[in-house]
């Protein structure tokens, strides 16, 4: 059931997920289609989030915005400072934190990176984390991850749960998407692009989520029509063989890496399935830590698997 | 005193069945006919297999032993037709066998060469010879529809003359010395609506060349009318009524009949996926792998092929992972999952991708529902009509 309605205010909105942004120009939703779709947002009952470009949009266009209650993703360079200090979701697209930028509590970083970098790079967080609630990291090269890499992978999850541990012996309990989710769940929590949400772009039709954007032809309605989407069910965990057999919960088991890699958006590629793994072992063994020396209840005990892949539980 | 119970005859297992990986050479697209319900849509006489991309995709094979674990290898040729191209393929066998034996391989002395023909070059002296060398190892099934008037309505010589000429004379002349030296040999009959009327004669006239074992199902593409299925049960009534009359049951098989069809299906025990894609792999000639014959370009009306790696860069395992994952109960409308007679009912993962509204595999087609209804109906009755003879003959308790 749809949740969410995701709006793409222009096509040079930058990426705050797995995909990389197409070169497109600058070019706004018309004005009396983002009314429209907020009219229709709150008919359905949907949440809005809305994705700014950099640049600031017209007065007319924040009227309109400010007509429902909402939530903002935005870069932190994007030009209009008044919405960087109050975007729920602000997008990192390095670690290096322009000057003019304070790091706030209460809104959610997002870190997008390639593999490499972030094997470079992530020290760099262990000094960001005291300052901030919540940050995602989004690998945009999930396909170029190795076998060769798991043990550099854990090695820098790790050292990142130490830095995690500190914070909540100073009952700071920050999170970090690729550890402490899968602690805090008790359940599959995956991203449901087409299933409890959906992506409305600048030329008004509906997409699964922005990553379909790059190509017309995945369209799935318009605001007359409304969204619809064929096969949809294959979005759905239990249309999912291997994620439904899955315990890392934390995943997000996009369904557009899943077509990038596999051709089927309900089946990952051994990639995926490998991070994933290494991260829920990584969390298993910070929960641990976190019980044994900051006292925390967490949920449902779980320990590491050997098994990175459950494809394999399947290949017999 | 009872008499001994009479032995039904089955539809005889494949060799290795369930153990053996399939790997097919698509040696050629070009074929001598055209048959009206052949699924090869783009068929052609300029893409043949050449001895270098044979060799390379052997060589990858073999030297991937660890991607290949089956027990034993069924090697495929099919086209097209396949004896067009006996040269190759005889080079080709050749090489396969001395390559398994110089490579120790697991495969050696467990791998069968298989074919599908049309059975018009079945006596060319050069397709003789390569079966005289292999005989030990071999499967041959030639295609032979049935009566005269049913296989000519379909299997048609290919060219632009205006009057279609039926290739049946040229295929039953061969079918003796196919039977002398495959005396268990099978044959595949395929049913679209134009010649439903003709099934019942057609298996009885197949019975009568001396096969014994007729494979016979309806294509799986959505070319069924209105009616159809009364009168494909209709044909299957009185199929059944002549085969239990003349006791062909003791020493003929047919597979329209069997006694595991028509029930319905547990969704946690039966949730296989009917298919072998994926667990399959096919060659073409610019030596490009596919999951199945079914999923190259020539085999598609509406989709882009599915292409899961080549003879340069090895397969893709993440294209594979769909098939390999791929259930029944996943892909199956409710309809079906519901359905009281759902076992037996068959699919063609080609097929279905084909027809499909998104460019998915998980997306059953149900063109063949009524006429699987059918051949249901027509199946309960001839097992109880057999079971009430022979227990009336005390031949069965």
């Amino acid at each position: 059931m749809l949740k969410y309605l995701i709006v793409q205010l222009d096509d040079s909105a930058p990426s705050f997920c797995h995909y990389t942004l197409k070169d497109k120009d600058q070019r706004l939703i018309p004005l009396d289609l983002l009314e429209k779709a907020l009219i229709w947002a709150m008919k359905e009952n949907l949440n809005v989030q809305f994705i700014y470009p950099e640049s600031e949009l017209p007065t007319e266009y924040k009227k309109i915005i400010d007509f429902v209650d909402h939530a903002d993703i935005a870069s932190v360079c994007c030009e209009d400072n008044s919405l960087v200090r109050k975007a729920e979701v602000l997008l990192l697209s390095s670690l290096s934190i322009p000057e003019k930028l304070e790091l706030r509590k209460g809104c959610a970083y997002v870190w997008r990176t390639t593999i490499s970098d972030f094997l470079i790079n992530y020290k760099v967080m262990i000094e960001i984390l005291p300052h901030i609630d919540r940050i995602n990291v989004v690998f945009t090269d999930v396909i170029n991850f190795k076998d060769s890499m798991k043990a550099a992978y854990s090695a820098a999850l790790d050292r990142l749960a130490q830095a995690i541990v500190s914070e909540y012996k100073h009952q700071h309990q920050v999170q970090l998407n690729l550890l402490t989710d899968r602690m805090l769940l008790n359940e599959m929590n995956n991203c449901n692009a087409g299933d409890e949400s959906i992506t409305l772009c600048p030329d008004g039709k509906f997409y699964v989520c922005p990553a379909f954007y790059s190509d017309e032809e995945n369209a799935v309605g318009d605001l007359n029509s409304g969204p619809f989407i064929m096969n949809e069910e294959l979005l759905k965990l239990s249309y999912a063989p291997i994620c439904r057999i899955c315990d890392a919960w934390q995943c997000r088991r996009c369904v557009w890496m899943n077509r990038e890699l596999t051709h089927e958006v309900n089946t990952p590629g051994h990639e995926q399935c490998l991070m994933a793994h290494i991260e829920r072992n990584a969390s298993a063994r910070l929960a641990r830590r976190l019980r044994n020396e900051c006292d925390i209840k967490l949920g449902k005990d779980f320990t590491e698997t050997e098994c990175l892949d459950p494809f394999e539980r399947l290949n017999n | 005193m009872r008499k001994e119970e009479v032995e039904i005859k089955e539809n005889e297992r494949g060799w290795q069945e369930g153990m053996a990986k399939n790997i097919t050479f698509i040696v050629t697209k070009d074929c001598q006919l055209a048959c009206k319900y052949c699924y090869l849509i783009g068929k052609n006489e300029k893409e043949r297999m050449t001895w270098t991309t044979a060799k390379q995709a052997i060589d990858y094979i073999l030297d991937n032993e660890n991607l290949f674990k089956e027990e034993s290898v069924v090697w495929d040729f099919i086209g097209g037709e396949p004896f067009l191209e006996i040269d190759l393929i005889d080079k080709i066998c050749d090489y396969i066998k001395i390559e398994m034996f110089r490579r120790n391989h697991h495969w050696f002395d467990s791998y069968r060469f298989s074919f599908s023909t049309n059975g018009i070059n079945y006596d060319n002296p050069k397709v003789q010879k390569f079966i005289e060398k292999n005989i030990d190892h071999l499967s041959i099934g030639i295609t032979i529809d049935g009566t005269k008037r049913k296989h000519d309505l379909n299997r048609i010589w290919k060219g632009n003359n205006s009057e279609e000429r039926g290739s049946y004379d040229d295929v039953v002349r061969n079918i003796p010395l196919w039977l002398s030296q495959f005396p268990d040999a099978s044959t595949k009959v395929t049913i679209s609506s134009a010649d439903i009327p003709y099934i019942s004669e057609s298996v009885m006239h197949l019975y009568s060349l001396g096969i014994k074992e007729v494979n016979i199902n309806v294509v799986f593409e959505d070319v069924w009318r209105e009616g159809d299925d009364i009168l494909f049960e209709d044909q299957l009534i009185a199929l059944a009524d002549e085969i239990i009359e003349k006791e062909y049951y003791k020493n003929y098989a047919c597979s329209f009949f069997s006694d595991s069809i028509g029930r319905p299906l547990d969704p946690d025990v039966d949730n296989q996926n009917w298919c072998g894609a994926g667990k399959m792999l096919a060659i073409d000639s610019h030596g490009n792998f596919y999951p199945c014959t079914r999923f190259a370009a020539y085999s598609l009306r509406n989709k882009r092929p599915i292409i899961i790696g080549n003879i340069e860069e090895g397969i893709n395992q993440n294209l594979l992972r769909p098939f390999i994952t791929l259930d029944r109960i996943t892909q199956s409308p409710q309809k079906c999952l519901n359905c009281e007679v759902a076992s037996g009912c068959a699919w063609c993962q080609g097929e279905n991708y084909d027809a499909a509204d998104t460019d998915t595999i998980y997306q059953r087609s149900t063109a063949i529902c009524r006429m699987h209804k059918a051949r249901v109906r027509a199946n309960n009755y001839y097992w109880n009509k057999l079971y009430r003879k022979l227990e009336s003959e005390g031949m069965k308790q």
